[in-house]
């Protein structure tokens, strides 16, 4: 018989690969709205909304956060603990940093009165990255549970699955984000 | 009538308060007198598929009556022209069509086939559960959540208007500002999450769990079925989710997606029909299935083109995609767009045509038994058929500028739906009805059920297109003697009325089979061909202590006809671990008091309940089953 944590390992990651089909499906319908509807016929156009400088700041720390994370993907394979904790921390403060930026930005467009009532660019705008924001923060949260897991006494087996979990949501998050560069923010920013 | 502190309310609200509260009290004192909670803790607790499929089935009916007595209603008021039924008018004829609809699709066809597959697949694939328990569970407690989020709505005086599909701008709080879609929203939302996981579930069942041989060139069709409409789930509920997401952001927060002066109302109909197009093939394709199984058990055959069929649903499942834009001909979309979707949605018929054909050829030859599932079956051939000729009449573009949103297309959907996916679900419920509970439902009973339900129907929806062809225009509550179609609508009327007395039998039906003295059946009542029915009735937790291998399609069938026994393994896979927990109906309980403070727009309880939401995810996972099970495969 082979090993339990094995096979429903691969159950899991199975099943978990189907939910970001699930979420890619999500994402791309608003990829859709947002191209339809930008630029808007009144209101602000995009290219007086967004800087490059912010573009390329949170774009910096949100991807180094993805090669942050295969430090601790190392230290799952070879059970370092070191690389484990190094990994999970740094891409920790790499993606906090990344949402305060994103916070940011999101107050200082909102405080210029580029809100997402005033035309439907900025309505899919919002809805769009702010749910990608939204999952960015769910991920921090994730993170932190996993520390304190990986303080407690759990089979070694599960914690590497649920870090492994982890690792594909991140990455995944990390895809959007570089979609989300291409098709919202560059085509306006030259 | 104007009530103290409520305000205006019309008198069936009260009624029915009235009604439900001296139902909920008679059934409370019931289950204490018999003693029932220990029963019913047991199955709130459960993550075992077979006794989730129960439920599934159980809340369905319990809906189904719900969806039923609307239509009732929507009958008698269209019975004679110029008609003045109750409240039944105006305002409130949209809330009663519109609860109908939504009610029948989401809350009825939906659970009715995901219980049934439930019950039916792991056991058709000789697999001990479902690939994750508890998440079968968190499905099955979101689809409560979502239907009482949904029905609540009515007693709140405050059920939704803008039709099942919610068409924009009417949808918008500009023109319906009460509470009354967001119910709808949220309803949908959360239930719509519960079908998302359980097509994940079902994939990963499909694809890992099955017993040893059984390569997918030998499943049963209804798995396939199941595989084929999860992969449909898969890919267009969370186009609805997104649909709902925007509507929701113009109904509370100021932007307008959908209408106002820079929204599109068009581009609601295209998000809803991406999703609501395949959802149609979602709910008639595991009927498909249930009917080929059916058919092949009582011809005593093997079914006719095996592959062939898979070819054709999976076909079906792949055209479903590319077809939503013929609900939308008369938007003006142009010439092009409406050609290539008028022939893809023909196409359609092509493989739906070889099924039909290939279920006639299963019988041909084979020694049909009449019984309850197999009436319903064939009954099912013909009624479909009329639904697919007219299906094919509506492709056309040109007539369908027609036919469009006249009660020949209410007439359609219903031979199509209830000819497809109810029949489906009757059936598939005669015939797993000792798997579910180890007793058979009655016979005469199931037959009388069957043929007042044909007749019934077919006296209400045939007329309909009658009606449809001489200019009724759908969703109006009235008409005038000159109209010329009051003849139509008083017979349809009348099979209404004949369905609704079938359903009756039902229940005397399952009283009957419940009340005592009937004795409990064997594992195989039917003489059946797979895996299911080498297990007992009703099917145990752990069905498969030792896992039968399997070398052909129905391999249990032709084990009993060389009279030797399926060779078996213990050698599998580790199963899935089930448990006993109450975090999925809690959770279901946390996400309906998040939206009811987004429905009435208190943001203190969208925050708390919001939170509570989120410290479920780390409940979950600081109570992972898998810890102890695996700190034990660590020791050995």
């Amino acid at each position: 018989m082979k090993q339990m944590s094995d096979v429903l390992f691969l159950d899991k990651r199975f099943g978990f690969f189907l939910y970001l089909v699930v979420e890619a499906i999500m994402f791309a319908t608003l990829f859709a709205t947002y191209i339809i509807f930008t630029p808007a016929e009144r209101g602000a156009h995009p290219s007086e909304v967004f800087e490059w400088k912010t573009v390329a700041l949170t774009s910096i720390f949100l991807l180094s956060s993805s090669g942050t994370l295969l430090m601790a993907e190392k230290g799952l394979k070879n059970w370092s603990r070191k690389w484990i904790w190094v990994g999970l921390v740094t891409t920790f403060l790499l993606g906090a940093i990344f949402m305060g930026l994103e916070i940011h930005e999101f107050y200082k467009y909102a405080h210029e009165g580029y809100t997402l009532s005033m035309n439907n660019f900025l309505g899919a705008f919002y809805v769009l990255v702010g749910l990608h924001a939204s999952h960015v923060a769910f991920g921090l949260g994730w993170m932190i549970n996993l520390m304190i897991q990986f303080t407690k006494d759990m089979p070694r087996a599960l914690f590497i699955e649920k870090h492994k979990i982890f690792n594909y949501y991140w990455h995944f998050v990390d895809v959007v984000w570089v979609l989300i560069v291409t098709i919202v923010y560059l085509p306006y920013l030259f | 009538m104007r009530l103290p502190i409520i305000g205006y309310v019309l008198s069936d609200v009260i009624v029915s308060w009235i009604i439900t509260l001296i139902i909920g009290g008679f059934l409370l004192w019931w289950l204490t007198a018999k003693r029932k909670w220990p029963l019913i803790l047991d199955y709130i607790g459960t993550t075992d598929n077979r006794k989730i499929g129960t439920m599934y089935i159980l809340f369905a009916i319990l809906f189904f009556i719900r969806g039923g007595m609307d239509a009732m209603f929507i009958r008698t008021q269209l019975a004679v022209p110029d008609n003045d039924f109750w409240v039944f008018q105006a305002d409130k004829y949209n809330e009663v069509f519109t609860t109908h609809g939504t009610v029948m699709i989401f809350f009825v066809a939906m659970p009715l086939l995901i219980g049934l597959m439930n019950i039916a697949v792991p056991l058709q694939l000789g697999a001990n559960d479902l690939a994750f328990p508890y998440l079968n569970a968190i499905s099955f407690w979101l689809f409560v959540s979502g239907a009482f989020i949904f029905n609540m709505a009515f007693f709140f005086n405050a059920a939704p208007n803008a039709g099942w599909t919610a068409y924009a701008p009417l949808s918008n709080d500009t023109f319906t500002s009460g509470p009354n879609n967001n119910y709808y929203i949220f309803g949908l939302q959360i239930s719509g999450l519960g079908t998302i996981f359980t097509a994940i579930n079902m994939i990963v069942t499909i694809a890992r769990l099955r017993a040893p041989g059984m390569k997918l060139s030998r499943m049963p069709l209804f798995p396939w079925a199941t595989l084929v409409t999860s992969s449909l789930i898969l890919v267009a509920f969370p186009v609805l989710t997104v649909a709902l997401l925007l509507l929701m952001f113009d109904r509370f927060y100021g932007t307008s997606f959908f209408g106002g002066e820079f929204g599109s109302p068009v581009y609601w109909q295209h998000l809803f029909w991406i999703f609501g197009h395949p959802e149609v093939y979602i709910l008639v394709l595991p009927a498909f299935g249930i009917f080929s199984d059916i058919i092949s058990t009582f011809s005593r055959k093997r079914i006719y083109g095996y592959t062939s069929m898979v070819i054709s649903i999976t076909l079906i499942g792949l055209l479903g995609f590319m077809v939503w834009a013929h609900h939308m001909f008369t938007v003006g979309l142009g010439a092009l767009a409406n050609s290539v979707f008028a022939i893809t949605t023909m196409l359609i018929a092509v493989p739906t045509g070889i099924k039909v054909f290939n279920w006639l050829f299963t019988m041909r030859k084979g020694v049909v038994r009449m019984t309850t599932p197999m009436l319903f079956a064939l009954g099912f051939i013909p009624t479909f058929v009329i639904g697919g000729v007219t299906g094919v009449m509506l492709a056309v573009a040109a007539a369908d500028y027609q036919y469009h949103d006249s009660y020949f297309v209410v007439a359609h959907f219903h031979y199509t739906m209830i000819g497809g996916t109810i029949l489906g679900a009757f059936a598939g419920i005669y015939y797993w009805y000792p798997k579910m509970t180890g007793k058979m439902l009655n016979e005469k009973l199931g037959k009388w059920h069957f043929w007042l339900f044909i007749i019934g129907f077919h006296l209400t929806f045939l007329p309909q297109h009658f009606a449809g062809l001489n200019g009724m225009p759908r969703r109006v509550f009235t008409y005038t003697w000159e109209d010329g179609v009051f003849l139509f609508n008083f017979v349809s009327t009348i099979g209404a009325y004949l369905m609704g007395i079938s359903m009756l039998f039902v229940l005397w039906n399952l009283f009957k089979t419940h009340r005592s003295g009937t004795s409990s059946v064997d594992g195989d009542p039917w003489d059946g061909r797979t895996l299911e029915w080498t297990t007992d009735s009703p099917a145990p937790e752990h069905p498969f202590p030792n896992v039968p291998v399997v070398d052909r399609l129905d391999a249990y069938w032709y084990a009993k006809v060389n009279q030797t026994n399926l060779p078996q393994t213990k050698d599998v896979r580790p199963d899935p671990i089930s448990i006993r927990t109450f975090q999925p109906i809690l959770l279901a309980g946390v996400l309906m008091v998040m939206s009811i403070g987004f429905i009435y727009h208190w943001m203190w309880l969208q925050i708390l309940g919001g939170g509570s939401v989120l410290a479920f995810f780390l409940i979950r996972s600081w109570t992972d089953e898998r810890n102890e099970a695996y700190r034990k495969g660590e020791k050995s």
